[in-house]
């Protein structure tokens, strides 16, 4: 606790190298950009709004270039611009207490803010989900109303504690009626027909893009970590966006390549001898305040998991026919660990905190995710109970940097980190 | 009769299946006057304080219930049936998955959720649920609705005070229902033997969120208002339409549950605006108070897009969000009679 209490004191100041790998981050991102400006120019080329938990291979598969306001809305947070923009949202009449992706979104679109700050632009047709929350549909059809452009929701059953294996078949059969749904509306508003050759294709890549996550992930159980959470927190980009074309599984192969040579030689992202503390971070980042990871790491913790990232890279089935295809996808639609109900979210996180070797659980209790937020309570006793090691419950904002109290975080990380190294003792 | 209690955030418990099962439908709408320390020990602050109020209702009183039903609504109602399920104590814990929808892909789904729950209720209660039986509780549903419908309207004629509607439809969601069907008819022959409707006051529509204690109706009563029309699911959602003739019952609480006046937790908004588009053009209003409890994100989400499409229409729109107490908000009644006053002087503001 000595350097906690002097972190003023340089001397004892952790060097970092932050964003390993920002340089090879940056072709996947310029591939992203420069496509959507050629979508956007040939006349034939299609784009679409989608959200998280939405199955972008689709779009992919169609031909039509995925945007993606949340991914834009961690731009303006990294860019510093979310706060205007929230408040601009706001000054429109969205309340203060609805989620901060949604009205930076709403702020970006309505002051034309430049892309690389977070904006967006207009898109073909709006396609969403309601799987990981109503906010999703909600602000997605409010923009498709003010854009006048056509909408589509993929109403995705809950998979609620207990649901038993008759019910999730049933609540399968929906997903893939749906399936063929949003299949007529695309050929309704944009003319593109689905082709079954396409379909194997794209979701060939996109497994092997899910595949070399999870491998990434695999050698993250090595002690020390090799690559933290402040790292796949921009390195999970391509899932985001890209599933399904090759530029992503390139920047995954790169990384995957370092962390093992890295792992090979016993080395972590942390300087040697300086890991002390190896947990799991719940929830979204704080994206106007990503320094927070590293402010962690000079008190020699680090982070070894979150389901976050890792909710975007499933496990994908290899399929002999669409219709298998079809209900492999609606499965892993409803299964999204991010999603999980508290049940088999307290089962999972406890297999990996052994997995991963964890000291300790921080759970962003976000006031702009309720539904993520629910349960944590029961989550956090539950670890404590079973596991026996502490979990800290931090209430704030992914995206909206009013939320965030320095004074009362520093405090309670402080408190969290005295907990974990009286364990260890 | 033992009740069931179903949780719902707006109306889509197909309440007729728990009457068919030889229940009393009880719909949790918590209780104002109670602290919700009991549901916070599981939910921070910053969730729907009137879900919070269901939670610690149920803590209270779950075993008074024969079981719990939760119909799907809105976020709230989603994790919240895992905390329930660790920490209420109920014989009967039951999942109904309404679809956001009315596809027909989602109609097929709403088949089979409704037979599901059938089975659950069967299997548990060790009973049968018939055709005949949902039948005869879609007929008296559909009773209490027309009786219902009758009395709303004399909201707009007569002296009937705000909270007077508002405890009606409460009675309707949570007494044995042939009490209801009674007591419905002493209640009609009461409201149309009162005074005409009062010249001092402001008619106005309400819509937005869930009222579910008379206090607040209070609140606007003493403001001068006086609520004509609502688009609310404990107000004019669940008696607005009837449920339909049809051969098979199921088919019927499908079509009926599927084309309801629609709630902000389901698609789609002009939906929404289409019930009170109609309801405005049948009863001339002086205003529409908009509101929602803090953190509902459905209808904060609506509001805007909701209230400005009114305003267009050159009505005048006053959106409030209010906190679940009832203690009168002295600034919201200053905002509200406020906005009364600007009427009267034909300013809207």
């Amino acid at each position: 606790m000595a350097e906690v209490k002097n972190s003023t004191d340089n001397s004892c100041r952790v060097k970092l190298k932050t964003l390993p790998h920002s340089q090879d981050l940056k072709w996947p991102m310029l591939w992203w950009i420069g496509m959507e400006k050629l979508y956007r120019v040939l006349p034939w080329k299609k784009t679409a709004w989608t959200c998280a938990a939405f199955p972008i291979e689709l779009m992919w598969i169609y031909d039509i270039f995925p945007d993606h306001p949340e991914n834009m809305a961690t731009v303006a947070a990294a860019r510093k611009q979310s706060q205007r923009l929230i408040e601009h949202a706001e000054s429109m009449g969205f309340s203060r207490d609805l989620c901060s992706y949604c009205k930076t979104n709403i702020g970006a679109y309505d002051t034309g803010i430049k892309k690389t700050l977070g904006g967006i632009s207009k898109p073909d047709i709006v396609v969403c989900t309601n799987a990981i929350c109503d906010t999703h549909w909600k602000w997605f059809q409010i923009m498709a109303d003010k854009m006048n452009v056509p909408f589509f929701m993929f109403d995705i059953p809950k998979w609620v504690s207990g649901t038993d294996e008759k019910t999730l078949e049933g609540n399968i059969d929906y997903v893939v009626d749906q399936f063929y749904d949003l299949m007529a509306f695309i050929e309704k508003h944009t003319g593109k027909k689905m082709s079954e050759k396409r379909l194997n294709k794209v979701l060939a890549k996109s497994t092997e893009l899910s595949n070399l996550w999870r491998e990434i992930f695999e050698h993250r159980k090595a002690v020390p970590s090799p690559y933290s959470g402040a790292e796949t927190s921009a390195a999970f980009f391509p899932l985001v966006v890209l599933p399904g074309v090759q530029v992503g599984i390139n920047f995954f192969k790169k990384i995957l390549a370092d962390i093992k040579t890295l792992t090979a030689r016993g080395e972590g992202t942390m300087p040697a001898g300086k890991e002390k503390y190896r947990v799991m971070w719940e929830g979204i980042p704080f994206w106007y305040r990503m320094r927070f990871m590293y402010d962690l790491a000079q008190q020699g913790v680090v982070i070894a998991f979150e389901p976050y990232t890792y909710s975007f890279a499933p496990v994908k089935k290899k399929c002999l026919t669409m219709e298998e295809t079809l209900r492999d996808v609606a499965k892993l639609i409803m299964d999204t660990p991010y999603a999980y109900n508290l049940e088999r979210r307290i089962e999972n996180f406890e297999k990996w905190i052994d997995e991963y070797k964890l000291d300790g659980v921080i759970l962003h209790e976000n006031m702009s995710c309720r539904p993520s937020s629910a349960g944590m309570v029961d989550l956090a006793e539950a670890i404590r109970k079973d596991k026996g090691i502490p979990v800290l419950i931090l209430q704030c904002d992914m995206n909206d940097p009013r939320a965030y109290s320095e004074g009362q975080i520093k405090t309670r990380v402080e408190g969290f980190i005295e907990l974990m190294e009286a364990k260890k003792k | 009769m033992k009740k069931i209690a179903y949780f719902d955030s707006s109306h889509e418990m197909p309440l007729e299946m728990i009457m068919a099962a030889g229940f009393t439908p009880y719909k949790i709408l918590g209780d104002v006057h109670q602290s919700n320390d009991p549901a916070d020990k599981y939910l921070s602050s910053f969730f729907c304080p009137a879900a919070r109020s269901w939670l610690t209702e149920a803590l209270a009183h779950s075993q008074d219930w024969a079981g719990i039903i939760f119909a799907q609504g809105c976020n709230a109602t989603n994790r919240h049936y895992d905390i329930w399920k660790v920490h209420v104590q109920t014989p009967f814990l039951h999942w109904f998955g309404a679809p956001l929808l009315d596809s027909a892909s989602a109609k097929k789904f709403y088949r089979v959720e409704l037979q599901r729950l059938i089975s659950h209720l069967e299997n548990q209660f060790d009973i049968k649920i018939t055709s005949e039986k949902i039948k005869e509780a879609i007929g008296k549903s559909n009773e209490i609705k027309k009786k219902l419908q009758r009395l709303s309207a004399l909201r707009a004629q007569k002296d009937i005070p705000n909270r007077d509607y508002l405890a009606a439809v409460i009675k309707c969601l949570t007494s044995p229902v042939d009490e209801v069907v009674t007591w419905l008819d002493s209640e009609i022959t009461a409201w149309n033997s009162k005074p005409a409707f009062p010249v001092d006051k402001k008619r106005f529509l309400l819509t937005g969120g869930d009222i579910t204690y008379v206090e607040w109706m209070d609140t606007l009563e003493d403001c001068g208002i006086r609520i004509v029309r609502d688009d609310l699911s404990v107000g004019e959602r669940f008696f607005a339409t009837l449920i339909p003739d049809a051969n098979d019952p199921l088919d019927a609480l499908m079509e009926y549950y599927m084309n309801i006046p629609r709630p902000a937790t389901r698609p789609t908004i002009q939906k929404r605006l289409d019930y009170l588009y109609q309801a405005l053009g049948e009863t001339k209003v002086d205003g529409v108070l908009s509101q929602n409890v803090k953190f509902c994100e459905p209808y904060a989400y609506d509001s805007v897009p909701v209230n400005n499409a009114l305003k267009d229409r050159g009505y005048k729109v006053i959106h409030l969000e209010r906190d679940f107490s009832p203690a009168a908000d002295q600034q919201l009644a200053n905002r509200l009679a406020a906005f009364v006053e600007m009427m009267e002087v034909g300013n809207n503001g």
